[in-house]
């Protein structure tokens, strides 16, 4: 049993020391082949859905598409949508204020100031918030905004609780990106001199800046398709809103309300679609221009967390 | 192992005073007992090995061990008499005296002119005043020649030397009575790391300079008098030359002579 270096000659490497003789590497080089076709396969499919509603709902809504669909008032089953238009507009603006101003305090506050067994329970409690289904917000908002109020119906109620919906995505990503500020630069801002409040203000707040927007932006593409905690709370209307105190309707309302008309109602299907596409159009636009802001800020953060 | 002033008197009164200082987390001593005088308008070095409760010292003398949850401070640190652990002292001001410098640079993602007016800003300093102070704080750091035709570059891309005297620029800024350096080279490569120690002397002629170092020839190089620590406690604290040349104690001598550390 001796090697296959015989005795006396020069050392040889055995036999099988480079060779695969089980096969065992090959498969291996085989199954990370086939990963490597897997994995753009499963780019495509997540990435074909989107392509295909947007084709889908494009083809619907564009043709039928003008300017007075922008402009004018939804008359029977035609018209505009320009009701809807300033609707979702005044909704989500009154959405993303309440939401920005409770969520970045907040954020703030477990970032910075809260011990650290009351931070833990801000956290969970924010992570509940943002798992209560939509439909159950809009029962709360109904009952509290709607009934107990007496306001009924109004934008003020629905923008209210778009509020509610969107402000544990704000606080939890303020949280983390405040968190998540290297603490060097914490220890760097106090041994100046600084208080906690100018620490936050001056240099944690800049430099979560891009993520909390991202947050926003989520939080508001969020708001922008939910439909029913608004139809609970604002109601919905064919005239545009002169005041915070009227119900209003609202692009996600329209899609929702005038999808399931029988044909015969032909021109309301045309409706729902464009507001569908409105919608989608509105969401693209934020968020490209989230992107950019983003892009550009993260430039100048650039070495920060070496 | 008390700290006696040795023979040499210091150079000027002392500015900063550590009595009987200890400091304790949940399930240790940090620092026993530890009593120091730290003169003016001098550099004092702080060694000893890994560990030793040096940073934990420096830490101690701003009030930056505040930040530190869970640990318990006793004794006094005394600010031109003032104990800065009364009661009725305001942490953020005793900061604003007593400046600090840390291991890593850590400038802020701002431009290299709003880093060093970052204190001033604070204080809310007339634009006038903050230009000229800027200038100033990057000469007296040895920055001015370097990058003072671009103060609106971003610090962050400066080089890792000229990060950390901007460090020290912005430090000088808002004119503090003593700064604070922790291992403020062990992150720069040699040729950055000196041109930092070369400044150790020029700050000394107008304030306190208290540096900690595992870097025993850059203490005997900067400091005049240093002081070694070793498992919380002070062992020895004279002039730099006797602490190296003729140690009283044992543990000094075989810590600088590398038996241990």
């Amino acid at each position: 049993m001796t090697g296959p270096a015989g005795a006396g000659g020069p050392a040889l490497a055995p036999r099988n020391e480079l060779v695969d003789s089980s096969g065992r590497l090959r498969r291996r080089l085989l199954f990370d082949r086939a990963i490597g076709w897997a994995l753009p396969l499963a780019f495509v499919a997540v990435l074909f859905p989107l392509f295909d509603m947007l084709y889908w709902i494009s083809t619907r809504a564009l043709p039928t598409f003008t300017w007075a669909t922008l402009t004018e008032n939804q008359v029977g089953t035609g018209g505009g949508l320009y009701p809807m238009i300033l609707g979702t507009l005044v909704l989500i603006a009154l959405g993303t204020a309440l939401s920005t101003g409770i969520g970045l305090v907040a954020g703030f506050y477990t970032s910075e100031y809260a011990p650290a067994p009351v931070a833990r329970v801000a956290r969970i409690a924010g992570n509940l918030l943002a798992g209560v289904p939509a439909i159950v917000l809009g029962y709360f908002g109904y009952f509290l905004l709607v009934l107990y109020t007496h306001w009924g119906f109004t934008a003020l109620a629905g923008g209210i609780t778009l509020g509610i919906f969107m402000t544990p995505y704000v606080y939890r990503t303020a949280d983390v990106a405040l968190s998540n500020v290297p603490p060097s630069q914490r220890e760097a801002a106090l041994a100046m001199g600084s208080r906690r409040d100018q620490y936050l203000v001056r240099i944690a707040f800049p430099i979560a800046l891009p993520t909390i927007l991202t947050g926003i932006f989520f939080a508001m593409a969020l708001g922008l398709g939910e439909a029913a905690p608004i139809l609970f709370t604002a109601g919905f209307s064919s005239t545009p809103i002169t005041s915070l105190m009227q119900p209003t309707g609202f692009l996600s309302g329209a899609v929702w309300l005038f999808y399931d008309f029988p044909s015969t109602y032909g021109s309301f299907l045309g409706l729902a679609f464009q507001a569908a596409f409105l919608s989608v159009v509105i969401v693209l636009a934020l968020n490209v221009a989230v992107q950019l802001f983003s892009d550009r800020y993260r430039e100048r953060l650039r070495g920060l967390y070496q | 192992m008390s700290a006696t002033l040795g023979d040499v008197p210091p150079p000027d009164a002392s500015v900063l005073t550590v009595e009987h200082l200890s400091v304790r987390a949940p399930t240790k001593t940090i620092l026993s007992d530890i009593s120091i005088e730290f003169p003016d308008k001098d550099v004092t070095g702080i060694i000893g090995p890994s560990g030793c409760g040096k940073t934990t010292l420096i830490r101690t003398l701003n009030r930056m061990i505040d930040t530190s949850p869970g640990l318990v401070v006793e004794g006094r640190v005394r600010y031109r008499g003032q104990d800065i652990y009364d009661r009725a002292v305001n942490p953020v001001l005793v900061r604003q005296r007593i400046g600090m410098v840390f291991q890593r640079p850590t400038v802020f993602p701002l431009s290299v002119f709003e880093n060093v007016a970052f204190g001033l800003r604070l204080q809310r300093a007339e634009e006038s005043t903050v230009e000229e102070v800027v200038r100033r704080s990057l000469v007296r750091a040895g920055l001015w020649n370097e990058i003072g035709n671009d103060l609106d570059q971003p610090a962050l891309e400066l080089s890792g030397g000229q990060q950390q005297r901007l460090c020290i620029a912005r430090a000088l800024a808002i004119e503090p009575r003593v700064l604070l350096f922790d291992e403020p080279t062990s992150s720069l490569d040699p040729i950055a790391a000196q041109k930092v120690e070369e400044l150790f002397a020029e700050l000394a002629r107008d304030f306190a300079v208290i540096i900690v170092t595992h870097n025993l020839t850059q203490a005997a190089r900067v400091a005049s008098r240093t002081a070694f620590l070793y498992q919380g406690r002070l062992v020895e604290f004279a002039p730099t030359e006797e602490l190296f040349e003729r140690p009283r104690e044992r543990l000094t001598q075989e810590y600088i002579t590398g038996r241990f550390g």
